[in-house]
């Protein structure tokens, strides 16, 4: 025991700056735990500084946006005339876009609430706790049946004409079967390759998302035609 | 005892004992002072007292929770504010908002920023599930979490739908005509919701008014419960879950 | 240890004890009376008078109405219309979603502005997303011998109104 250093304890703020030898564990005297180093610090000041500043930019971009871009505001509301289009906020414009193909049943009531459902169900569902990268196991009975799926989703949007979906649709599933020959291939591949089902799955779900609400932003005009996006009437 | 009356006016201010009786922490720079700043302090304490470094970088979230709790901030600030000027009633509520835009001292600056701070934050509600998503933090422990946050979502909506009548101007009355058209169709109970959320058959001063009740009193605190158990079970269930593990590269530092 | 303990009757495995009888009475009348607030609640918010405009207005003589008059009502959203057998009403709210359709009279047809649905003469949808057609509404003569349409009445398709 004589060995060992002296013991010296020393005040710091800093838990981690000045480490200092106060036992030492022989490793073979002990099992060996695999442990991510983790570095702790304090709230205050390290967290809360970050949170003030990003509030600061938050308000400061906000603030330049206020200044410079005027909200509308058009005519007082007139309930026996009807504006031309009439679109709802920005957000909803995506499903009034859907409303052109669908029943309003089905766009308005039945795929919101789809889609809520499938939200809420994605971390009870297995497929989403334990998916690995999409090609790794079972590459042929996986093709088949995203082939099929794909096939059936076409068919069934086209029957609608609903081409905003099926355009997309068929993009994702191309590059869903561009990703098997994932590991011979450049770094996309590679990168695509990784990817899991359920991450395709939602991918497709925000790319249509996106598509239906900027066409119904820009390219919907009078009558809900479809226009360019200079007679688009984009604050409805 | 000279030196008492040499030091600084704030310095004696400070070691009074009626700053002390009202900030409980020292002052010192120490450990044990940050860790009171946050434990001692209600508006401060949903937070732990220390956090993994991990966490504050900008990669782990983007930050876009934050963003989005600002916006919130911003929009109830704003808020107040321009329920000071505003009556919801029918044709006045237009007449004010023209009253906001020109004639209020910088009503329209206020209006503006409350509008834009409404569109960020539902877009940054947006991506903060979709971030969520990709790096699977919705797995076990914080399943219910998740849930937790779609609700959140869906409230952000519901109060943008619902402040965006209050203008009573030609967008705001048709835009939440079309989408409560929509609602009448749900079966069952699309005409009895529909009848209930207007106040009558079509949208008139009644369903302004329960758009304003909604929008100003019983959503924002429908969104602070649940913000407040969304950020309270991210505490418990382990601290803000970025990339996980096999996400990223592996960090070296193993400690045997 | 006295005898007399062993007199009281023992519960069987199904049988409720009093505590549990009891905790369950009173948990039954809480959620009755969380039931009963909910419920008169939401017929608190149930408006029961409404300040809408009244749905019957007259529409003028009968003989104004010629084989292919139309005439719109803006206030009431209505059309009515004179056919060769007689006059009748159509509802100018759109079936899709609410919004007020027009006239167009050279091409003889009615159309709505928010999606491009367009009907004929006679209420069918002849083009774009609108799912029915259009009400056809309530006309009836009263004592003075003018027309009176009521938009909150529907009657049956084709049903013409003979003056």
């Amino acid at each position: 025991m004589s060995t060992q250093p002296p013991i010296v304890l020393s005040e710091s703020s800093d838990p981690l700056a000045l480490p200092r030898r106060v036992a030492l564990v022989r490793p073979d005297l002990r099992p060996a735990v695999r442990q991510l180093e983790e570095r702790w610090l304090m709230t205050f000041p390290h967290l809360i500084v970050r949170e003030v500043i990003l509030f600061q930019i938050v308000l400061i971009a906000l603030g330049l946006a206020a200044i410079f871009f005027d909200a509308p505001l058009q005519g007082i509301a007139n309930p026996l005339e009807t504006p031309n289009p009439a679109k709802a906020p920005w957000y909803f414009l995506g499903l009034q876009e859907l409303l052109h193909y669908f029943p309003p049943v089905v766009a308005g009531v039945l795929m919101p609430a789809l889609v809520v459902i499938a939200l809420v169900v994605i971390p009870y569902a297995r497929v989403n706790l334990t998916a690995g990268p999409l090609w790794a196991s079972h590459p042929r009975r996986k093709a088949i049946g995203i082939g099929v799926v794909t096939v059936l989703l076409v068919a069934l949007f086209s029957a609608f004409a609903c081409w905003p979906i099926v355009v997309p649709t068929l993009f994702v599933a191309a590059a869903i079967f561009a990703a098997r020959k994932g590991a011979a291939g450049g770094r996309l591949r590679r990168r695509l390759a990784r990817v899991t089902l359920p991450e395709w799955i939602m991918t497709w779900f925000v790319v249509i998302a996106t598509i239906l609400t900027i066409i119904g932003t820009f390219f919907r005009g009078p009558g809900w035609s479809l226009v360019w996006p200079a007679d688009a009437a984009v604050f409805g | 005892m000279s030196d008492i009356s040499m030091k600084p006016l704030l310095l004696r201010l400070r070691d009074s004992a009626v700053y002390r009786s009202i900030v409980r922490h020292g002052v010192t720079d120490t450990n044990l002072n940050r860790s009171l700043i946050i434990f001692e302090n209600v508006f401060l304490h949903v937070h732990p007292v220390k956090v993994r470094e991990r966490t504050l970088r900008f990669t782990h979230t983007y930050w876009l929770g934050g963003i989005t709790t600002a916006c919130a901030l911003v929009l109830t600030m704003t808020g107040v504010l321009l329920m000071f000027y505003y009556h919801p009633s029918v044709p006045q509520a237009y007449k004010d908002m023209k009253e906001l835009n020109f004639v209020v001292e910088d009503g329209a600056f206020l209006r503006n920023l409350h509008r834009w701070a409404a569109q960020l934050m539902v877009f940054s509600a947006f991506l903060h599930m979709l971030r969520v998503f990709y790096h699977r933090a919705f797995r076990p422990p914080r399943q219910f979490n998740w849930v937790v946050g779609i609700v959140l979502l869906l409230v952000t909506l519901l109060l943008s739908y619902t402040g965006y009548l209050l203008p009573w101007d030609q967008l705001a009355f048709w835009g939440v005509s079309v989408g409560t058209n929509m609602a009448k169709e749900a079966p069952l109970v699309g005409e009895q919701v529909r009848f209930l959320l207007l106040g009558g058959h079509v949208v008139s001063e009644n369903a302004l008014l329960r758009f304003y009740v909604l929008h100003c009193v019983l959503l924002p605190v429908a969104l602070l419960i649940f913000l407040s158990v969304h950020i309270w079970r991210v505490r418990k269930d382990g601290g803000v879950q970025g990339p996980s593990e096999e996400l990223e590269s592996p960090e070296s530092g193993e400690v045997l | 240890m006295p005898d007399d303990r062993e007199e009281t009757l023992r519960l069987t495995d199904d049988e409720p004890s009093r505590r549990d009888f009891f905790s369950r009475v009173g948990l039954a009348a809480c959620a009755a009376a969380v039931a009963g607030s909910g419920v008169v609640t939401l017929d608190y918010l149930k408006p029961k008078v409404l300040f809408e405009p009244p749905t019957r207005f007259r529409a003028g003589s009968p003989l104004d109405y010629t084989e292919g008059i139309v005439r719109f009502n803006r206030q009431q959203k209505a059309y009515v219309v004179g056919a060769a057998s007689g006059v009748y009403a159509l509802s100018a709210v759109c079936t899709h979603l609410g919004c007020i359709t027009r006239f167009l009279s050279d091409e003889r047809c009615i159309a709505c502005p928010c999606h491009g649905s367009r009907f004929d003469l006679e209420g069918n949808v002849i083009h774009g997303p609108a799912p029915r057609a259009l009400p056809w509404l309530e006309v009836q003569v009263d004592a003075a011998g003018s027309l009176v349409v009521d938009t909150s009445v529907v009657v049956p398709h084709g049903k013409v109104f003979k003056a």
